[in-house]
């Protein structure tokens, strides 16, 4: 009788066959739909008219300034965020202190407020009428409207990216390990280099990469602060808005192809990481 | 190496964890901190560490202030309740961290640290899991390396923070017994953590019992069993049946008058009398006053329960001795108390 009842038993989660199929064609529908016919489009749309269009496109002095000039603020805010992410995760998940809910909520903020609202602000702060404008023009700086107020908008867009990512691995992972380094005999600099930091370099990883991915793909806060002048302050994705205003459509696809493609190397550099240290990722997790 | 507390104060907030605590660890000795959760026992250990910081007090580590002291400066070797390991480095490189991070001129050299790591993990016995990492050993193993590791640095104090909590039943008898033995043969003096009062008699040459951020008693084993100071040690150290009296004329008499108990003469008016489960004596007696209510059988020994005139009591006694008496549930039964203590009501 119960062998009998065990071999006709349908567990009560398992769904009909065709509930099943209807859920995976929704969703590879989908899938299809919003971001492979999206992706496919961009690179036929660029290559509409051969590859030496497309190729004039790319090596065509404004789009290179574009490509150098995002690469260039990237580089730079990538890195900011990398040293405040973990500095800041550091000091919320290992100490408690008086205001830390308000740190948190702070760090969240470019979340939360339009990029745009984020580009205004610094115009606001540091244009010609903002203000400490009359301040930075007598000394002869120059913030909005070139590369530093670019990089300034940046960092503020991609704050959270590293540090969201670190404070709940790192609260996970407790003070224990830290502590013992320290009762062992390790400075503190060495505890964070050798405790730490191999405890974290996964979740390091991936904000980083998501923060970059989101540093060469702004445009809002960085459209309001870069004054659009053409082969100076026009990164990529400024680049590819102008060249689809002036109906130069393959252009416009070419130069936002290489942005696709580099968000399609962060994928792909994301996963091979993945596979080939999967055992000590999943380790680390322990 | 002595370790020598005076006075050591702290305070979480409102919460006071130590108040004001006296403590001489002997050189050589392994001395338990016995209590219960919120005792301050752990806090104790970890100022003692210098992973805490106390208000106020002083400690002396050799005689010698070490309060100002980093933990690197203390040289002492710490274990923690969840090993604390670290996840990404091998079993090897766990108990080598220690001698690794060392400044350049103090540093071993690299064969020399090998030499040393291997036999740290022969006595662990765990040489042949030095390339292991540690999610892939049990939890015995992992505090065995643990241990290794926290005396890799040579250490002049071994403490550990309930270094068996988190074990099951019968591999923490066996480490307990082979921490013992490793304390006979290496003779550091070591301070545990723990909260089991079975395995603080059974492992320390001392015991310290705290309550509420206070040492209540320090003693041997048997003493702080035999002859426990206050209320508070009696009622931690083992099972208990307790009784509300009132003493006069040096017997505590029970309210319902069901039950006199022999007191010293010290204490007068409402007390509090304590009888063990196995200073309880049984005899038939169709005359009661007693009644056997339950009798529930534990390995060896037998637990009876007894209904003395709506007061419930707890009697134990070995399985031989029980079936000799003859006692059933529901037959009616004579209680003698072999011994007794008899403190003031608080």
């Amino acid at each position: 009788m119960l062998v009998k009842k065990a071999v006709g038993f349908t567990p009560a989660l398992a769904d009909s066959r065709w509930v099943k199929g209807l859920l995976i064609a929704t969703a590879l529908a989908f899938l299809l739909l919003f971001l492979v016919l999206p992706l496919v489009a961009v690179f036929v749309e660029a290559l509409r008219r051969g590859t030496d269009a497309y190729w004039a496109a790319l090596v065509e002095p404004d789009a290179v300034a574009a490509i150098k000039l995002t690469l260039i603020v990237a580089a730079i805010a990538v890195p900011m965020n990398l040293l405040f992410g973990v500095a800041a995760s550091w000091c919320i998940a290992k100490f408690d202190f008086r205001g830390k809910d308000v740190l948190i909520t702070l760090i969240d903020l470019p979340f939360s407020v339009s990029p745009v609202i984020s580009g205004l602000i610094y115009v606001l702060l540091f244009g010609l009428h903002g203000l400490m404008g009359p301040f930075l023009k007598s000394q002869g700086i120059q913030i909005i409207f070139a590369v530093p107020g670019l990089v300034l908008a940046t960092v503020f867009v991609t704050f959270p990216f590293v540090a969201r990512e670190l404070i709940p691995l790192m609260q996970e992972q407790g003070n224990e390990e830290e502590e013992a380094a320290l009762v062992l005999g390790a400075s503190g600099w060495q505890t964070f280099w050798r405790v730490t930091l191999p405890n974290i370099k996964w979740g390091l990883l991936y904000g980083v990469l998501l923060c970059n991915a989101r540093a060469m793909g702004e445009f809002g806060a960085v459209s309001v602060v870069s004054g659009h002048i053409r082969g100076e302050t026009n990164t990529m994705p400024l680049h590819v808005e102008i060249l689809y205003n002036e109906y130069n459509l393959v252009a416009a696809f070419a130069v936002a192809s290489v942005l696709a493609m580099l968000a399609l190397v962060t994928l792909v550099v994301k996963s091979v990481l993945e596979w080939r240290f999967g055992a000590e990722l999943a380790a680390t997790r322990h | 190496m002595a370790i020598q507390v005076s006075g050591i104060t702290k305070q979480f907030g409102t919460f006071c964890a130590l108040d004001s605590v006296d403590l001489e660890v002997r050189s050589g000795e392994l001395l338990a901190l016995l209590g219960p959760s919120g005792s301050g026992k752990t806090t104790l250990l970890r100022i003692m560490a210098g992973l805490e910081f106390a208000d106020s007090g002083s400690l002396l580590l050799n005689g010698e202030e070490a309060l100002s002291l980093t933990p690197r400066e203390r040289q002492v070797g710490f274990v923690f309740q969840h090993y604390a390991l670290f996840r990404h480095m091998s079993v090897f490189d766990n108990v080598a961290f220690g001698m690794k991070v060392r400044p350049r001129g103090q540093r071993p050299t690299s064969t020399e640290i090998k030499r040393r790591v291997m036999e740290l993990l022969e006595l662990v016995q765990l040489a042949h899991f030095a390339d292991r990492y540690p999610a892939q050993l049990s939890g015995g193993q992992r505090q065995r390396v643990a241990l290794a590791r926290a005396l890799a640095i040579e250490p002049k104090v071994l403490l550990l923070d309930e270094p068996f909590g988190a074990l099951d039943a019968k591999v923490r008898k066996e480490l307990r017994r082979w921490l013992r033995k490793l304390h006979e043969d290496i003779h550091i003096t070591s301070v545990f953590v723990t909260h089991d009062q079975e395995e603080a008699l059974e492992l320390a040459d001392r015991v310290v019992v705290m309550s509420q951020g206070r040492i209540e008693q320090v003693g041997s084993p048997a003493e702080v069993y035999d002859r426990p100071a206050s209320a508070f040690v009696y009622e931690f150290l083992g099972q208990v049946n307790r009784f509300d009296c009132v003493v006069a004329d040096g017997v505590a008499r029970t309210a319902n008058g069901a039950l006199s108990i022999p007191a010293d003469g010290t204490v007068r008016g409402p007390a509090i009398a304590y009888v063990r489960p196995h200073d309880l004596g049984l005899s038939p007696s169709a005359a009661g006053p007693g009644r056997v209510s339950g009798i529930h059988v534990v390995g060896p020994d037998a637990r009876i329960e007894i209904d003395l005139a709506g007061l419930p009591l707890e009697a134990e006694m070995d399985r031989e001795r029980l079936s000799a008496l003859g006692l059933r549930p529901g037959d009616l039964c004579a209680v003698h108390i072999d011994r007794a203590r008899v403190f003031p009501q608080p």
